[in-house]
């Protein structure tokens, strides 16, 4: 399952040129990026950065103010429940399950777009829909089963605890059938073993045929995982290139460790307060 | 304050309890007041008849003596189930004596009722209500032991039969509790009282039963056998009529309750599963009523036609769902208060429409009277029947009607909320940015809640109109709007049950209590914020979650999962009181 093979194909998700202002404010300014099918691409960069407003303009939430993003070569509308169905899904920095539904139900809502029964059939419960809604919580077990929650698909999602809910989320966005999966900092909060063991799920997921992009703070676990790795300061692009390179690239120290860029705080912060 | 005292003393629980059980019988047997309220006999009129047979127990003194009984027994059963169940037998008891006592105090001219006056002692309520406390206290004294959960199964034919006798007491209580005080209602002016007390005795009754796991036994044997129980349970509604709740007064209360019970099961699909907030509801309702009220051959109504019901029904359902649709199309922008403004004006503007007849569609002041009864089979609507010999009341076939038409929408409700639109509706409801993120089109689906609560209240509306013969815009306020809504949560969001136990106890309380019926509104008020206090999932809290799991796991899956539930509850609740900080405060 090496992603050295599939990177001289044609790249299945591309970001072009993609800038968001609000107001006078640039989130992101000129960003282009490629993701290769099977491949796992970090984001990092520091707090305020533009990572999450990028996730946010991938999965429609936002309307890039300029630049054009593509899965498969198709433009992505700006329509989050429409890019969900082109195959794009995402978990969320703050963890947003439906907490009061059950773990299945939880992963079934995640089915929702791959499903065809409407309010006639629902109301009827004719075979068709039966067969349909069977196949779809057996599917929705099998995903609870990969990420290790089948022993609690009945359990109310508020009750699990922390870890379980980011597996869960990650199981939820998976149900969609997504051919890339976007992770917004899928180990906030864990220990080092629940990190070891989102790691390989992370692996079992591209291995199963799914291109990951995971934000993270954590750059061990960044350069641990991934193929490529993207590194945004201030809303812009300042290294890309494989883990090696970026690791070893002096700019990102700076921006990591050395001196501070002087207005981060003048950059859109991230998940709530950015819109 | 004297709970705190006895708490770390299980030793004096069992010898209070028991005392508390003898001063209730005691209680029961002294006389109550002390002059004769009544000279009538019981039952002839159900009265407070106190004084001249202090050693005839009838009525709520049987009640209570009932209770001490059980208050005694209970002292000698399992531990696990004693505190729980004492001390619910306890405030039943302690809520007979205070209704009593305040109906005595108040109709008899002051405390001397109740002690002693003119000579006479009747310590009967005083005695009572201190036994009472005695029971809740000694209650609170047991060791805390986790809620009984019987891992009971029998035989099917067993378990069948046990949902029979289930639902037939249940049955009994319904017809008794309609008839309580009375069976016409108004004649008796301590009417209220008797009634209060009948409830406060099922309330205590209801209470130890649960307190002994029972009630939880016999949900989880209905939950195991849910299509049978359905079954039971609407043939229990077919036999209301022929009970002695079955006069003209209460069916027709009961169709009414049918009528906004469908209502209300329709407003919880929009605020329960969808979690939009509608305050304009009624209006569908008066839709479906005045788009009825024409197409029935009303002498005043403007078209002149008359059409098979069941076809007036469709149409009902459909102009108030289309309306439905068009009102909620201009709310998908707009979340919470801001939706429930829209709502609100909605309403106003079909009240005002309404009153001001409107396209001559709705009569205006004037109504639209004289629908003509409908035609079942050849019999009208209102004709009293006879079946089997027995004759039954007059009302009786649109009471059936109702039951009907109330049945089928708990199956549409039952049906959408455990499919894809269901899911979709709970998941807006929950987060609607996430539930957008994962694929759900959050626009059409909130107007399809709209629209498929409007279609019901639409059919609803459309039976009601038939069932008054007028269709008049006053019965389609804002005032019912708060009442439906009311219902839903009094009754628990997104519980079938729940709504129509809500709408049961709005319609059923004014008629049993129509000494009150100056503070009405204000006694709603105040039910609403106790339930909000205290029981914030209302009344019959939505269990459907719980029915599905016990299909899919294993069997009895839903009592582990409960189990499970207590434990994981627990511990949370021991790192709390560590102080240790929740998982998810590390985050964020």
């Amino acid at each position: 399952m090496s992603s050295a093979s599939d990177r001289s194909a044609a790249p299945l998700l591309e970001a072009s040129g993609v800038s968001m202002v609000f107001g006078g404010l640039t989130a992101l300014n000129n960003v282009s990026l490629t993701v290769g099918r099977e491949e796992v691409l970090g984001l990092i960069g520091p707090n305020g950065a533009g990572k999450t407003t990028f996730f946010n303009c991938l999965t429609g939430q936002y309307v890039p103010t300029s630049g054009r993003i593509s899965l498969d070569g198709t433009t992505l509308p700006s329509d989050p429940a429409k890019v969900a169905a082109a195959g794009v899904a995402r978990t969320f920095q703050n963890i947003r399950l439906f907490p009061n539904m059950s773990v299945l139900e939880n992963v079934l809502v995640g089915r929702h777009v791959r499903m065809r029964q409407g309010a006639i059939a629902s109301i009827f419960h004719g075979p068709g829909f039966r067969k349909g809604e069977r196949l779809a919580r057996e599917r929705s077990r099998e995903l609870l089963d990969f990420v290790g929650l089948s022993q609690v698909e009945g359990e109310l999602s508020r009750n699990l605890p922390y870890g379980d809910q980011r597996r869960l989320e990650i199981a939820r966005a998976l149900a969609t059938e997504p051919s890339v999966l976007l992770l917004d900092e899928p180990t906030a909060g864990m220990n080092p073993q629940e990190t070891e063991d989102t790691r390989q799920l992370i692996f079992a997921i591209r291995d199963s045929g799914v291109s990951v992009i995971v934000i993270e703070h954590d750059t061990k676990f960044i350069f641990g995982l991934c193929d490529h790795v993207v590194v945004l300061v201030q809303g812009e692009v300042l290294v890309a290139g494989t883990p090696d390179v970026v690791r070893d690239d002096p700019r990102v120290i700076e921006a990591y460790l050395g001196k501070p860029p002087e207005d981060v705080a003048g950059t859109a912060t991230e998940g709530e307060e950015g819109r | 304050m004297i709970t705190k005292l006895v708490a770390g003393k299980p030793g004096l629980a069992r010898p209070l309890s028991i005392v508390g059980g003898v001063l209730l019988i005691v209680g029961a047997l002294l006389p109550w007041a002390t002059f004769q309220l009544n000279i009538m006999p019981y039952p002839a009129l159900s009265t407070l008849q106190f004084f001249d047979a202090p050693f005839g127990v009838p009525g709520f003194r049987l009640h209570v003596m009932l209770l001490g009984v059980a208050v005694i027994a209970v002292a000698f059963a399992p531990a696990a189930i004693r505190g729980r169940t004492t001390k619910a037998l306890g405030w039943g008891a302690l809520a007979i004596a205070v209704v009593n006592a305040a109906y005595l105090i108040v109709e008899g001219g002051g405390f001397g009722t109740i002690t002693s006056a003119h000579g006479a002692f009747a310590f009967g309520a005083v005695v009572s209500a201190v036994a009472a406390v005695m029971a809740i206290v000694a209650g609170s004294a047991y060791p805390a032991a986790p809620p009984v959960t019987w891992d009971l199964k029998l035989a099917k034919p067993l378990e069948w039969l046990v949902l029979v006798l289930a639902y037939a007491a249940l049955l009994k209580v319904v017809a008794d509790t309609l008839t309580a005080g009375g069976r016409g209602g108004a004649a008796n002016p301590y009417a209220g009282a008797v009634f209060l007390s009948f409830v406060a005795f099922l309330f205590g009754v209801f209470g130890g039963l649960n307190g002994t796991g029972l009630l939880r036994w016999v949900s989880a044997v209905a939950e195991r056998h849910r299509a049978f129980s359905a079954v039971v349970l609407l043939a229990c509604a077919f036999v209301l009529p022929f009970t002695e709740a079955g006069t003209e007064q209460w069916i027709y209360t009961a169709t009414n309750i049918g009528v906004f019970a469908a209502t209300a099961i329709g407003l919880n699909i929009v605020v329960g599963l969808a979690g939009l907030l509608d305050l304009g509801y009624v209006a569908f309702m008066g839709i479906g009523a005045f788009v009825a009220a024409n197409l029935s051959g009303a002498a005043s109504a403007s078209l002149g036609v008359d059409l098979p019901f069941v076809l007036v029904l469709v149409i009902a359902a459909i102009v108030a769902g289309v309306f439905g649709a068009i009102v909620g199309s201009p709310t998908l922008r707009v979340r919470g208060d801001y939706l429930a403004i829209v709502t609100l004006a909605f309403g106003e503007i079909f009240f005002k429409a309404a009153q001001n007849n409107i396209a001559g569609a709705t009569g205006g002041s004037n109504a639209i009277p004289g629908i003509p009864p409908l035609d079942f089979l050849g019999t009208p609507g209102d004709a009293a029947i006879t079946v089997f010999g027995a004759e039954l009341a007059g009302g009786v076939l649109y009471y059936l009607l109702a039951v009907v038409i109330v049945a089928l929408v708990m199956v549409l409700f039952a049906n959408l909320k455990s499919s894809r639109i269901g899911r979709a509706w709970i998941a807006v409801r929950e987060d609607e940015d996430a539930a957008r993120a994962m694929g759900v089109k959050t626009g059409k689906i909130k107007v399809l809640a709209f629209l498929v609560g409007a279609a019901i209240a639409g059919v609803a509306g459309a039976v009601l109109v038939h069932r008054l013969t007028t269709a008049s815009y006053e019965s389609f306020t804002f005032l019912e709007s708060v009442t439906l809504l009311s219902a839903v949560i009094l009754g628990g969001m997104g519980s079938i049950p729940g709504a129509v136990v809500g709408a049961s106890l709005l319609f059923v309380l004014p008629e049993k209590l129509r000494e009150f019926s100056d503070y009405r509104l204000m006694l709603f008020g105040l039910a609403l914020v106790l339930i909000m206090r205290f029981r914030p999932q209302g009344l019959i809290p939505d269990k459907v979650r719980r029915a599905e799991l016990a299909g899919e796991t294993a069997e009895g899956g839903s009592l582990k999962e409960a189990e499970e539930r207590a434990v994981a509850e627990q511990e949370r609740a021991d790192d709390e009181r560590l102080g240790r900080t929740g998982v998810t405060e590390g985050r964020s």
